[in-house]
């Protein structure tokens, strides 16, 4: 008996602590950048390290010790570059509290992205929250000219920016499982973070919409140089196209997956055209999506949204809380300008990308007895392209604000 | 040694059979060998002529534990003065017992009688007049409530029980002694209300009294131990408290409640977890109120057992679980520290203890060292050494201070102790064995029971009860008594 438990206590204590580490001992990466170099199979692998000294009031740092420690090596897989970078990053290179994923758009279009962009799924060191962001420029350049002004520490930054631009709708929530799950479904398109800090040309303000850019056009004075907008389209794997910020947002609105809360947005007053009026879409019912699918004949596909509104500016001081009839014409005005932006786009996947960015293969599947059969429906080729599609917008509420009159134009200036 | 050992259970036994002599002078003789009066300084005897039978009689008593105005009121005087046919019906003492054995005159001397021998007469007679010192009543320390009585059990048994009589006004309420020890005869008393309580129960509580088998046992301190099932466990079996209020109303749900006349505090048995968890202002607070402070200390109750433990294993086996400000937070405060992890945590939960159990010990006037000490080592003074990182202080702080939450010192002791274990093992395993060994232990507390009670019903196994776990009913709906008890009256309250 004592031999046993003698036995059972040196297993115990010898078999202990073996992957015990210390919170000192490892370096956090935040983001990861991944470029393509001229080598076949070999990539080019960035390390954003976060500086632990920097923002903790218990510890005072040296004053030119920075933020952020940046390192690039070569290998040909996230995880085993790691270890080269050992070779001169002091401590071991952690990446559980990777925040996203940078990838330059030139690996992004090649079909080899697939293969690199694979090991994060095996790792459990990365999770599958990651979210995957797709850089015009090399991710190297990126990551190294990505210098946020206010939140110097990088993954508050990261935190911050993401969370909220995910909010207004600009760029979607692309987490590396959602691309796993739609790239492995083969079905849908897979809408990644688009984001740039080199500035290109600069758009005019032409049509008035306002998140009609991509990353990179908008004007800006002051702040950091990174802008998040749009998102990069990827079909089966690889990436075939950028969305502007606007389609990216109508993209949410029809998909059931993704959280869009509210976002402010401005339309010609139906009234008097020269203003525009303001106002705040909130989307507070998830669409209702119809597909009646047929074998020999074009698959039907219905999608009711319901959406309600609040009116924040008129500049034309017309009163349209008082009057029903002028309600009625914003209403139209309203939903006949979204039907129109959501038909623009749908018309563009079905005849470009011939394939859906909203995840409308999920309620087709129950029509289906098999895996097999479903596939062999094609929806890439077959459904999706030649599908009859009729969306509907239904304005459940319209509001007016707190102040239900604006100022008469005439009191004021007798 | 087997000689000595047999002399020594020869003596007590030979007096046992003395029967007292007719002769006075035979048994002052024999009395004063009994009590070695040339040495024993308090051991006191009294010659008198008594008036109502003219016959020579003599007085024993230890005048430390007499009261001596007593002795002299009642029983002196009326012997000298008083006319009348038997000793019972001359002095005027409430209590008289008639005896005609040595052994018993022993037992009645300890326990403060005065022993009156008279010429001719083969039997003594032992009157009641101990004076055995004691405090007064005090505020309860140990147990202290804001609301509810404010009395303290003290060390006097009939003080004791006056409290007990004072708040259950009840002909059942049946106090019963029991005579354990065989050098010193003490009494433990066991009070229970008749009508209510188990019998099996009460047979088993006591044959263990009865059973025990030693030479004294001074205090219920010491009582506990001797009638615990198994003294080697870290969980204990029977609830100690000093509050006469908690000791009446577990009499009232049908516990039995031992009582000594040498300890300011009782024994209740049988117990459960929740006789450990719950505070009596629990009941006395309203439902809500009483209610928050349950969830406080359950919240208490993990974060003492758990949070340093947990704290070892997220950070050196799961970093991943920690956000990353306050990992970064962590890892920044712990670059310039030369300690592992576990050893940190260690350092500053040993520090607490040492504290604590200094604080205990040193003398008043010292006091106030204790606070500064304590301070350098728990505070930024260790942190400024590079000793520990500054987490460390929060978590140890925390802790510490959680287990005061759980009252009663025994419980109290079991999660301090069941704290080093849960670290040593997050140290080794991680998150793993930290769940590993929690289980183990629940399933050991599960296993055991208090005097066939099992620790946690009446949760598991289910039991009709009050359902006074975690959490109370409203006192209107406790409609039964713990049926874990299985009282003879298990309805507390009829419906409506």
């Amino acid at each position: 008996m004592i031999r046993v438990i003698v036995l059972l206590i040196f297993s115990i204590l010898l078999s202990g602590c073996y992957d015990r580490i210390e919170l000192e001992q490892q370096s956090y990466v935040i983001a990861i950048g991944i470029d393509k170099t001229e080598q076949e199979g070999v990539y080019s692998f960035t390390y954003q390290i976060a500086n632990p000294e920097i923002g903790s009031a218990a510890v005072q740092s040296g004053p030119d010790e920075p933020p952020t420690e940046i390192v690039t090596v070569n290998g040909s897989d996230i995880l085993s570059s790691t270890y080269t970078a050992n070779s001169f990053v002091s401590k071991k290179i952690t990446l559980d509290h990777t925040k996203i994923i940078v990838i330059s758009e030139e690996l992004a279009r090649s079909e080899d992205f697939i293969r690199v962009i694979q090991s994060a799924s095996r790792t459990p060191q990365i999770r599958r929250s990651v979210q995957m962001l797709v850089s015009k420029e090399k991710a190297i350049d990126f990551i190294n000219n990505n210098e946020p002004i206010m939140e110097k520490r990088p993954h508050k930054y990261y935190q911050f920016m993401l969370n909220r631009a995910v909010q207004t709708g600009i760029i979607p929530k692309s987490t590396l499982h959602r691309f796993f799950q739609i790239t492995e479904g083969d079905a849908d398109l897979f809408l990644a973070i688009y984001a740039t800090t080199e500035q290109s040309d600069q758009k005019k303000n032409t049509e008035g919409f306002e998140d009609k850019y991509i990353a990179g056009e908008i004007p800006q004075i002051g702040g950091s140089p990174t802008q998040f907008m749009g998102s990069a389209v990827f079909k089966e794997g690889q990436m075939i196209d950028i969305l502007d910020g606007e389609e990216t947002r109508v993209a949410q609105m029809l998909d059931k997956t993704l959280e869009m809360e509210d976002y402010l947005a401005t339309i010609p007053d139906p009234k008097m055209p020269e203003y525009r009026i303001s106002y705040n879409y909130y989307q507070k019912k998830e669409p209702i999506i119809n597909i009646n699918y047929y074998k020999n004949k074009p698959t039907e596909i219905d999608v009711n949204i319901s959406f309600q509104v609040e009116v924040i500016a008129i500049p034309s001081l017309i009163m349209y809380s008082q009057s029903k009839k002028d309600q009625q014409t914003l209403q139209e005005a309203l939903t006949q300008r979204l039907e129109e932006k959501t038909n623009a786009l749908i018309e563009k996947t079905q005849n470009s990308y011939k394939s859906d960015a909203f995840y409308w293969s999920l309620y087709i599947r129950k029509h289906f007895k098999d895996i097999k059969e479903y596939e062999d429906a094609d929806w890439h080729k077959n459904i999706y392209p030649n599908a009859k599609i009729n969306v509907t917008y239904e304005l459940e509420k319209m509001e007016f604000g707190k102040m239900i009159n604006d100022s008469n134009l005439e009191d004021v200036r007798d | 040694m087997v000689r000595f050992l047999k002399k020594s259970s020869e003596s007590p036994s030979s007096i046992e059979k003395k029967k007292v002599y007719n002769s006075l002078e035979k048994n002052i003789q024999e009395m004063k060998y009994l009590f070695s009066s040339n040495r024993n300084k308090d051991f006191s005897m009294r010659s008198l002529k008594i008036k109502f039978n003219n016959k020579e009689g003599c007085l024993f008593y230890y005048s430390s534990i007499v009261d001596g105005s007593k002795i002299d009121m009642h029983v002196i005087k009326p012997l000298l003065e008083n006319e009348g046919n038997t000793v019972m019906n001359v002095v005027s003492i409430e209590n008289i017992e008639e005896t005609n054995e040595f052994s018993k005159v022993i037992q009645y001397m300890n326990s403060g009688k005065v022993i009156l021998f008279i010429e001719e007469d083969a039997s003594t007679y032992a009157m009641d007049v101990a004076d055995f010192q004691h405090r007064s009543i005090f505020k309860s320390e140990n147990e202290p409530t804001v609301k509810g009585p404010q009395d303290a059990f003290t060390e006097s048994l009939n003080t004791n029980l006056s409290l007990i009589r004072k708040q259950l006004h009840n002909n059942q309420l049946i106090n019963e002694g029991i005579q354990i020890g065989k050098r010193s005869i003490n009494e433990v008393n066991m009070i229970y209300i008749k009508d209510v309580v188990n019998n099996e129960i009460l047979e088993q509580v006591r044959e263990k009294l009865n059973n025990i088998s030693v030479d004294s046992v001074r205090n219920v301190e010491l009582l506990e131990q001797y009638i615990e099932e198994r003294p080697y466990s870290v969980i204990p079996t029977v609830l100690y408290t000093e509050r006469p209020d908690k000791a009446t109303s577990y009499l009232e749900d049908g516990f039995i409640v031992l009582l000594m006349d040498s300890s300011s505090a009782c024994l209740i048995v049988p117990v459960t977890f929740w006789s450990f968890f719950h505070s009596p202002e629990d009941r006395y607070l309203r439902f809500l109120y009483g209610n928050f402070t349950r969830a406080i200390r359950l919240l208490c109750f993990y974060l003492t057992l758990m949070i340093s433990a947990s704290y070892v294993a997220i950070s050196n086996f799961h970093s991943e679980m920690i956000p990353p400000d306050l990992l970064l937070a962590i890892t920044a405060s712990r670059e310039r520290v030369p300690f592992p992890l576990i050893f940190e945590v260690l350092i500053m939960e040993i520090a607490f203890e040492l504290i604590r159990e200094a604080g205990l010990r040193i003398p008043n006037p010292l006091g106030p060292t204790i606070g500064i000490v304590g301070a350098l080592i728990l505070g930024q003074a260790a942190v400024e050494a590079n000793i520990i990182s500054p987490i460390i202080v929060i978590i140890a702080a925390l802790s510490g201070l959680s287990s005061f939450a759980l009252a009663d010192l025994n419980i109290n002791f079991m999660v301090r102790l069941m704290r080093f274990v849960f670290i040593l093992a997050a140290g080794a395993f991680g998150m793993l064995a930290l769940t590993g060994v929690f289980l183990l232990f629940f399933m050991y507390a599960a296993s055991v029971k208090s005097f066939g009670v099992p620790f946690f019903s009446p949760m598991s196994p289910h039991f009709l009860s009050p359902e006074d776990t975690v959490f109370r009913k409203p006192v209107k709906k406790e409609l039964f008594r713990p049926g874990y008890l299985y009282p003879k009256d298990i309805q507390k309250k009829s419906k409506s």
